[in-house]
């Protein structure tokens, strides 16, 4: 089961990678897309099952979209070819993305072997709930202030975003 | 786990190329671009805070049945019911000045900013 | 692991004791059941619903329609797949090969993986993931960047402006889809389908959510009129038919590749329905019949078959009224289609989460059956 973690992290660290250095803006966005969905799986693999859909739905399904609109509807960004100015940066940039996979791996891996080592009716407990009822539970109880924050926050992002869209008379 | 079986599944197309003749299709008058158009853009800006907040919302309402039938559905109601007023609020605030207007010119409120 | 996959699993490796498939690890089981039901199901289902759909186009238009390929023009589809496969490999000049290439892939990987989560029976679902539903909404929005991209990858301005305003309406008819998801959500206390379609059993006089309350009832039909829009279909084809935007976003896709697209579009159309028949029309229950009894009566074979044959034949029941309202209706204009999803359909939608939480609180989560039945025994009804 492990070579799928190796692979979606993989995945995720080369598809930054050619975000970044890649030229095309385009190109960039559209490996912004895989880089979320090899995010989503590592997600997977931390149990966090409810977090790795929340992670489609709104990245891959909502700002990939709006990145993608913006760079569709806006011809010069198109054209632009995006030259590195740090090219000299590439080579060890390269390194230490991939220099960042063993610690993702370990990281992860340990995570799973913490969650096993646990008491068993603890793990049972954990393995077996689904997560999304404990989350629920804790924002209900114990992380009241912070789901009504979110709230807040999102009507002033919505406010804000529309304010910024209007046009100017 | 199995979502990623079906994610991994391999592309098949298998094509047979014919002879690849220069296909010359209608010709585009002017370039390809269209002109820009800030509604996409808004209407994916309101997506998503409403994904969020359907994202949100999720988990809590996971817990409402058990409330329910526990008692306390009274506190859950009062925190979902905060939760989308606010958001029916938002969505009162764009409707009101014209944001959700697809085609601009149609407002009812020329907005004032 | 959920308790479907678990008996599964269970019931696999006892039956693979004495053989060398019991060396083979869970998750190879897990695959393989997945890429199962992806291939024998989905795309079968979409090379069948082609040929079915232009039979229905044909009876509602007073004509008869394929009927040349085998009996009564069955094979139909497999003509058209072969036809597909053998066309020229054309990437418009100017256009981005890797983009045209991958644009497909996307929406039926999209439409596809969302068939893993689908309870087709009590015991038989390929993968009963503890976030079944929020998965398949999650996994069905990867079509959407797909069309956007293969719309851009065309070189076509009109391709472009039908890829944009498919995008626009994919992503805006997603709130109410997830809105109308809610309330079936309160009521059943899980994200899990196989959970979802259990609790709507005859046991405790809760019938199908449908009949839950007045506020599901309006939810089902915003989820089904949402469900349409996310698929581009009539009445919300705008981007595809057109005739101002030709083909509209796939113009310049020919060949396999449209056929990938046409397959991914009516996968997504079945996940809709399935998604409509689990949530809302009790998936594989039968109505009437208390599950428990007859579970003990006759052998899990048959009643898995009797349980498909119900959820298919509900899905199914659904699909056709999907292909028959797409020869009925007209189309909407673009700005019609804005203005009904963020000013009718979501405020709607809104509502009926409040209305549903009221309702179950009131009422303590009886459905208007339990309710109807306790006013009248006089007594509690049973929950």
């Amino acid at each position: 089961m492990k070579w799928i973690l190796l692979v979606a992290e993989l995945l995720t660290v080369g598809s930054a990678l050619i975000v970044a250095i890649n030229p095309n803006i385009l190109y960039s966005a559209v490996f912004l897309l895989f880089s979320f969905l090899g995010v989503a799986v590592m997600y997977l693999f931390a149990g966090a099952d409810f977090l790795a859909g929340v992670q489609v739905v709104v990245y891959v399904g909502g700002v990939t979209i709006l990145i993608l609109f913006a760079i569709m509807l806006t011809q010069w960004l198109y054209r632009l070819k995006l030259k590195d100015i740090g090219s000299k940066f590439v080579v060890p940039g390269v390194v230490l993305a991939l220099g960042l996979v063993p610690f993702l791996h370990r990281g992860l891996t340990e995570l799973g072997k913490m969650v096993q080592a646990a008491p068993p009716e603890k793990m049972a407990e954990f393995a077996g709930s689904p997560k999304t009822a404990l989350i629920g539970k804790a924002l209900l109880t114990n992380y009241l202030l912070p789901f009504e924050a979110i709230t807040i926050l999102l009507l002033g992002a919505l406010v804000g975003a529309v304010w910024l869209a209007r046009p100017k008379a | 786990m199995l979502g990623v079986g079906a994610l991994l599944r391999p592309k098949s197309i298998p094509t047979r190329r014919g002879t690849q003749a220069y296909e010359c299709g209608e010709d585009p008058i002017g370039s390809a671009w269209v002109k820009f158009n800030i509604r996409f853009y808004v209407v994916a800006i309101i997506f998503i805070i409403f994904d969020v907040e359907v994202a949100a919302v999720l988990p809590v309402a996971t817990q409402f049945k058990e409330a329910v039938l526990n008692g306390g559905a009274g506190l859950v109601f009062a925190e979902l019911f905060l939760f989308i007023a606010l958001l029916i609020l938002g969505l009162i605030y764009c409707w009101v000045r014209g944001d959700l207007e697809w085609v601009k010119g149609v407002t009812l409120n020329a907005p004032k900013k | 692991m959920p308790a479907n996959s678990a008996l599964f699993a269970q019931s696999l490796t006892q039956w693979t004791q004495g053989t060398w498939f019991a060396s083979v690890p869970i998750w190879v089981w897990a695959l393989v059941s997945a890429l199962l039901v992806i291939y024998m199901l989905a795309l079968p289902f979409g090379g069948i619903a082609t040929y079915v759909e232009r039979k229905i186009a044909a009876d509602i238009q007073d004509r008869i329609g394929p009927n040349r390929v085998g009996p009564l023009g069955i094979f139909q589809f497999a003509a058209d797949a072969i036809k597909m496969i053998s066309k020229e490999d054309y990437v418009p000049p100017g256009g981005d090969r890797f983009l045209f290439n991958i644009a497909p892939v996307l929406v039926v990987v999209g439409s596809c993986a969302g068939f893993v989560a689908l309870p087709l029976a009590q015991y038989l679902v390929a993968g009963d993931i503890n976030i079944g539903v929020f998965y398949i909404m999650a996994i069905t929005t990867i079509i959407a960047p797909g069309i956007l991209l293969g719309s851009w990858a065309s070189e076509n301005k009109w391709s472009l402006l039908g890829g944009l305003r498919s995008a626009a309406q994919i992503v805006s008819y997603e709130i109410p889809v997830a809105l109308s998801i809610l309330p079936v959500i309160l009521i059943s206390g899980s994200l899990q389908m196989g959970e979802i379609v259990k609790q709507q059993g005859w046991q405790s006089g809760h019938f199908w959510n449908v009949f839950h309350n007045p506020f599901t009832l309006i939810a089902f039909f915003i989820l089904f009129v949402g469900g349409l829009a996310e698929t581009n279909r009539i009445p919300f084809d705008l981007p595809e038919a057109e005739s101002e935007l030709v083909s509209g976003f796939n113009t310049e896709f020919s060949g396999m590749r449209f056929g990938l697209y046409a397959l991914g579009e009516f996968v997504d159309v079945f996940v809709m329905c399935a998604l409509v028949t689990t949530l809302f029309l009790g998936g594989w229950q039968l109505p009437f019949v208390e599950l428990d009894k007859f579970m003990i009566t006759l052998p899990s074979g048959l009643i898995a078959l009797i349980q498909v044959g119900f959820f298919l034949g509900k899905t199914f029941v659904m699909v056709f009224v999907v292909m028959w309202l797409r020869w009925t209706l007209p189309r909407l204009r673009v700005d019609q289609l804005m203005g009904l999803c963020w000013k009718g359909m979501v405020p709607i939608a809104l509502f009926n989460i409040l209305g549903t939480a009221i309702w179950m609180w009131a009422f303590k989560g009886q459905s208007m059956l339990q309710v109807a039945l306790g006013l009248f025994s006089g007594g509690g009804s049973s929950h």
